[in-house]
């Protein structure tokens, strides 16, 4: 296990390393953030914006600034923003938290529709219920995101004033924007569930569970699912990356003060501590979710459990 | 039926919050989501440029000078101030008995500290120095008395001086608490005070009872940041917000049939034309570029893609920027005429040329779709190019790889054409990759010499008349500003410059 762990390790730094490397260095070539603060200043001379770059620190070579950016964070510490001097590491300090909360409520509501439709539909396989979620799911998988956000808005937040229509104020904020990626994530989730449990019902082993005179909901619920529980995991720890990837909108179309919005905002602004800072967190958290699955493998079935 | 349980909790969750709204005191809380990015990340007067920061500045400071909401330059912390020495020193007397709002007195030191921290390395960090680098220093005479030292004319001098980086602050407070505390526990002389901030999400002020120019109405204002602008347009929708300074055009019908909302429109800072390559292609020719002005249909561009939300104008600049000049008349559409120009000069039918636009622009994507179709019309075989808004401005503009026409969106607090035409249409400035014009350079460099208004306003008007004469840019239009406002807001003013002063309003 602890060989496990330290393999991971290793590979989390490298991913991290990377991606932020990457990163740094593409969104360098898109433009002077010196230019950007510097936008509707009247005529501003080249000297002004090379004082403008050396008190940001651009004016030193890539690989320095990237060297800064690695120390600092080893150190436990981001910079500051270029916009406004803000702590770096104050700002993911409380976009983080909504963030994870965000996809916490998402793959929640994900899982508490997904599973029981699933099972329903691989059950009375056939049937027009069957149909019925198979054509809702198809219906589901073509939302865009940001539409299915905005229709929600004006159905639950302006027709019918139920939940607050953007930002994070109170205890039901969370739940049009979870209900967005839920519903998104549930189109697959429910076809995925249903295949693999369709396969599980045709394996003997559940034949003798049932001839063994058992209740339906216990065949189901405890022997079946368990079983097709890998795949699904599978599934949701490669959705993931597919989730923090879609958060970023949703986030904006909700004003959800998380890393979406964060890695957004800096991009257009060109705040390059932020946007590392952002970039560093998300990376290092599909590489926690991949963990996460891995160790559940184990969880679910013991032939696989690490030792 | 496990699967109900959550829905139910959420409803019954959302059903306990429905209760919340209180009922307004006296002057009320007047809740504003301001122009995107919305937050400024610092409410230090020299730290940035966004329209976002003017949004809050003058609720919070005050400068020397002042603006009213229409836009005439009034004393401000400075009751008064004449030109010495032949125009190279302004002596400003500045108003008894203000205060800051942590009680700190208002004086000659705070002025002198304010432009020392501007002048000195803190300002060189921020795009606000170069702004007001005419000031050489700036000399206490006595406690209510400053000299500024000039080192070169700068006419646009005292509108600076009623904004952004010359808002007058707290030398105790700002050596005490340090810089970027003050970032973010802003404290000046203005007509509301610093509450509280949470980055990204809302920033609160309240009313400064003790203002010298007499408290405003209202008791709070917030600021909530919200970036998507149809986001902003349903909190507007669902109530939950009182002014949305990013509304969607698409939008506006919606909020205007709402009993309770209104859409507030009012001349904006923003103008927008498409400017020429006059360097390559069929745009080198000065009179295709003539008829390529002629054979779009800005009227009907405005009516139906902005919903009559513009003015056409005839040179970058609206009417309300100094130097506007009303005899200077639009170029008539006119197709036909403009065929048989293209024909004169020899340029083909099929002919391509490329329009280069902000991509995340959506109202300018189908201006310039719109754009293209006219130009079809004429002959030529439009493409678009549509870039991320910072390559277009930091690269390929400057670097003079745009295509015939490029999007120019552009707009100044100070309401000068100086602003805009220097920029545009000076030898080596960034803003202009393809011209050297040593009459056009000669003129806006006699204008900045001189602090005759008369003579500046005459030399800015030929400037927009030669720059006319000559086709360097495509003129558009100027953009009006909108806002959705809920109709509980009272005695609303709007400045045109965007930096919002809420003294009179009121929430019912």
């Amino acid at each position: 296990m602890t060989g496990f762990l330290v393999k991971r390790l290793f590979q989390a730094v490298f991913v991290i390393l990377v991606v932020t490397l990457l990163v740094s260095w593409a969104v360098r070539l898109t433009g002077d953030p010196a230019l950007m603060l510097a936008q509707g200043a009247g005529s501003i001379t080249e000297a002004d914006l090379q004082r403008i770059r050396e008190g940001l620190g651009l004016n030193q070579p890539f690989l320095v600034q990237y060297g800064h950016f690695l120390w600092g964070m080893v150190h436990g510490d981001f910079g500051r923003s270029f916009l406004g001097g803000a702590s770096v590491g104050g700002l993911i300090a409380t976009a983080l938290p909504a963030t994870l909360w965000l996809t916490f409520c998402s793959l929640a509501f994900s899982l508490i529709i997904s599973i029981p439709l699933g099972i329903h539909a691989a059950v009375h396989q056939g049937s027009w219920s069957d149909q019925t979620i198979r054509i809702l799911t198809l219906v589901g998988l073509s939302f865009p995101n940001f539409w299915l956000a905005l229709m929600l808005v004006l159905l639950f937040a302006i027709i019918y004033p139920v939940f607050p229509p953007s930002g994070m104020t109170d205890a039901t904020s969370v739940v049009l924007p979870a209900l967005t990626m839920g519903i998104i994530l549930s189109a697959t989730t429910v076809r995925l569930v249903r295949t693999s449990m369709l396969e599980t019902l045709n394996a003997q082993y559940i034949m003798v569970v049932r001839s063994k005179g058992l209740k339906e909901r216990t065949v189901l619920y405890k022997h079946a699912l368990r079983n097709c529980a890998i795949p699904v995991i599978t599934f949701l720890g490669l959705q993931f990356g597919g989730l923090i990837g879609g958060i970023v909108v949703v986030e904006r179309v909700f004003n959800w003060p998380g890393l979406g919005t964060l890695a957004f905002e800096a991009i257009s602004g060109r705040d390059y501590p932020v946007l590392q800072a952002a970039v560093t967190i998300l990376a290092l958290l599909i590489v926690l979710a991949n963990l996460l699955v891995d160790m559940a493998y184990g969880l679910v079935d013991p032939r696989i459990r690490i030792k | 039926m496990t699967t109900l349980k959550p829905l139910a909790l959420a409803a019954a969750l959302a059903l306990s919050a429905l209760g919340a709204p209180g009922a307004h005191a006296a002057g009320g809380t007047l809740t504003v989501a301001p122009f995107a990015p919305g937050d400024p990340g610092s409410f230090d007067p020299i730290d940035t440029f966004l329209v976002a920061w003017g949004n809050v500045g003058s609720q919070l400071y005050d400068g020397l000078t002042m603006r009213g909401a229409d836009m005439k330059l009034v004393p401000g912390l400075a009751t008064h101030w004449e030109m010495l020495d032949k125009d190279t020193r302004i002596r400003f007397t500045l108003r008894k008995d203000v205060k800051f709002h942590d009680g700190e007195p208002f004086n000659a030191q705070a002025v002198k500290f304010t432009f020392d921290r501007l002048l000195g390395d803190e300002g060189k960090k921020g795009p606000q120095q170069s702004n007001y680098n005419a000031i050489k220093e700036v000399k206490v005479v006595d406690d209510l008395t400053v000299d500024f030292i000039l080192s070169q004319p700068d006419p646009v001098l005292l509108t600076k001086l009623a904004g952004y980086g010359a808002m007058i602050v707290p030398p105790r407070y700002i050596q005490e608490k340090g810089d970027a505390y003050f970032n973010t526990h802003p404290v000046g002389t203005g007509p509301f005070r610093f509450v509280s901030y949470e980055p990204k999400i809302s920033l609160t002020l309240e009313r400064n009872p003790d203002y010298w120019g007499g408290a405003p109405k209202l008791d709070k204002v917030v600021y909530r940041y919200i970036t998507e602008p149809s986001t902003q347009a349903s909190e507007l929708l669902a109530g939950r917000l009182d002014i949305a300074a990013n509304i969607p055009l698409s939008m506006t019908s919606v909020i205007k049939e709402n009993k309770n909302l209104k859409i507030v429109d009012i001349d904006g800072p923003t103008t927008v034309a498409l400017r020429y390559n006059t360097r390559d292609g069929i745009t080198a020719n000065k009179e295709v570029r003539k008829a390529l002005i002629m054979a779009v249909d800005r009227d009907a561009i405005i009516k139906q893609i902005l919903l009559g939300y513009a003015v056409p104008t005839a040179s970058f600049q609206g009417k309300l920027s100094f130097g506007y000049d009303p005899t200077l008349k639009v170029v008539p559409f006119d197709l036909a005429k403009a065929r048989e120009i293209l024909k004169q000069q020899g340029v083909k039918p099929g002919t391509p040329v490329q329009i280069d636009y902000r991509g995340s622009d959506q109202n300018f994507r189908e201006v310039a779709q719109a754009v293209a179709g006219y130009l079809q019309a004429a002959g030529l075989k439009p493409t678009l190019k549509g870039y991320e808004t910072n390559v277009l401005l930091n690269d390929i503009i400057p670097n003079g790889k745009t295509g015939n026409m490029w999007q120019n969106t552009w707009g100044g607090w100070t309401f000068d054409y100086d602003n805009t035409a220097y920029a545009m249409y000076h030898s080596g400035q960034k803003w202009n990759p393809y011209d050297k014009d040593p009459k056009l350079d000669a003129m806006l460099e006699a204008q900045r010499g001189t602090y005759d208004r008369e003579k500046r306003l005459k030399t800015l008007q030929d400037i927009a008349r030669y720059v006319q004469d000559q086709a360097l840019e495509m003129p558009l239009y100027s953009l009006k500003a909108v806002f959705g406002v809920n109709d509980r807001v009272k005695d609303l003013t709007i400045p045109s410059d965007g930096r919002f002063r809420f003294i009179d309003a009121s929430v019912q």
